[in-house]
């Protein structure tokens, strides 16, 4: 070959584009793959009319039981409803769905969500692990991937909301899906009232600033415990509560009292919603019901529809909701 | 400390019908025909965000929150609706973050303290 940076057409040669070898072959068929999936990204994205990221800044403060009650509280509305769980290193959502074990259909290259209670359906990296007590250790590339695989290859069909539960803390898989999803509604920050996940949770609405993607609210777990009994009618009732405190009740004319003991302290998540200018969804009970209910698979909200908690789901709903409600501007003009 | 005047909140808030973005400042327009105006620099100073709010506590940070308000350029901001609760207002500089709840707008708009001189305070649990 000449060295000359001019090259000439020779009329004799042999005018067949050279093959290309395995590699380029491998690289052409990964960028291939990588614009359909882009391509069906932005066609799932038109599908879905609503996106919610949940997070927490703070592992531990019940992130996934939010996340599987947002959807099943929705889903108990009569809309269609999936979740998408993106805690790949420690994926909990199918279990707390009643979906252990399941395996993942998939059919002309597309993955079939499984689907749930209420019929909510469910995509999560535990439905690719042969066991659930393998690890799955992936560096932050071969993450992406997995979350682009996971948003742009699955069939989720017409869905009224997606919920897509993150791990704790601001890594870089909220902002995989920020970039991957398009008009992601916004994120709702899960905190509890002890004052590390506060810190943290401040730290997730910052981060949400980065990402351009609005905070929808926040919502305090386990904001109380509230014990119920039985005395005699008309009765007060004294309890030893934590910080040295005593809570008195009055039994009714039936003789029935409450109690809420505020066990990691109270009001938090609204005061950290409060100073950072976003919405306040809303407080969940401390109830043992959901650490069962996760074990066992039946949520909370399935085995008590009418429970507490279920009636402190739908309110957080409900506030959820008049955030992304189209037309919740309700007849202001603006000029 | 803070610079607004006015009476203690007692009355109920109409609902808001209509936002004008003029070219100083935004009329807002209530059920029942009221009409205010809240200049684009009082509704910057008011920002109700963790950025903004602490500087309102004293009288020199007040200070310092009004010359950068009025530093910054005057222009319409973009009004968005937040659920069916507050606006949001977006400008191409300064602080876009704070989001104005009806009743803070409604304050403003009466020329009195949004905040009822409540002092700003990080970690209040």
């Amino acid at each position: 070959m000449s060295d000359s940076p001019v090259t000439t057409h020779d009329p004799n040669a042999d005018d067949k584009p050279a093959e290309a070898s395995p590699q380029e072959q491998k690289k052409m068929e990964q960028a291939y793959a990588q614009m359909k999936r882009k391509i069906s990204m932005e066609e799932i994205g038109k599908q879905i009319k609503h996106k919610v990221m949940v997070l927490s800044g703070k592992g531990g403060v019940g992130k996934s039981t939010v996340s599987t009650g947002l959807a099943l509280s929705l889903a108990q509305q009569g809309l269609s409803v999936g979740i998408l769980d993106i805690d790949i290193t420690g994926p909990n959502i199918p279990k707390m769905m009643g979906l252990d074990g399941q395996r993942l259909h998939v059919e002309s290259g597309r993955i079939h969500p499984a689907q749930g209670h209420l019929g909510v359906k469910v995509i999560s990296m535990a439905f690719l692990l042969d066991s659930e007590d393998t690890p799955v250790v992936w560096r932050g590339p071969i993450k992406l991937g997995a979350i682009q695989q996971f948003i742009g290859d699955v069939e989720w069909g017409n869905l009224d909301y997606l919920i897509i539960d993150f791990p704790p803390g601001t890594s870089d898989e909220p902002l995989t899906v920020a970039q991957s999803l398009p008009d992601i509604d916004g994120m709702v920050i899960v905190t509890t009232p002890q004052e590390v996940a506060l810190l943290d949770s401040r730290k997730s609405i910052t981060f949400s600033e980065s990402l351009k993607v609005p905070v929808l609210g926040v919502v305090e777990n386990m904001s109380g415990y509230t014990i119920s009994g039985k005395a005699t009618p008309g009765s007060e009732i004294e309890i030893a509560a934590p910080a040295g405190k005593t809570l008195k009740a009055t039994a009714d004319d039936e003789g029935n009292f409450s109690v809420t003991l505020d066990i990691f302290k109270k009001g938090g998540g609204r005061l950290t919603a409060e100073e950072f200018g976003v919405p306040f969804l809303g407080a969940l009970p401390f109830d043992p019901g959901f650490v069962r209910g996760g074990d066992d698979g039946v949520h909370r909200i399935v085995s008590d529809p009418e429970g507490p908690s279920a009636i402190a789901f739908a309110a957080i709903v409900s506030a959820l909701q008049e955030q992304i409600v189209e037309d919740a501007g309700d007849g202001l003009e603006i000029i | 400390m803070k610079s607004f005047d006015g009476d203690e909140m007692t009355d109920k808030m109409p609902k808001m019908t209509r936002i004008e973005r003029r070219e100083l400042d935004v009329l807002v327009s209530y059920d029942g025909g009221s009409e205010f105006d809240i200049t684009y620099d009082d509704l910057r100073y008011a920002c109700p965000c963790a950025k903004c709010s602490p500087l309102r506590n004293a009288d020199e940070g007040c200070e310092t929150l009004r010359k950068q308000v009025e530093a910054l350029p005057k222009e319409k901001p973009k009004v968005r609706i937040v659920g069916n609760y507050a606006l949001g207002f977006e400008w191409t500089q300064g602080c876009s973050s704070g989001i104005f709840r009806f009743e803070r707008i409604w304050d403003l708009a009466n020329r009195r303290d949004p905040d009822n001189g409540k002092l700003y305070v990080h970690g209040a649990w």
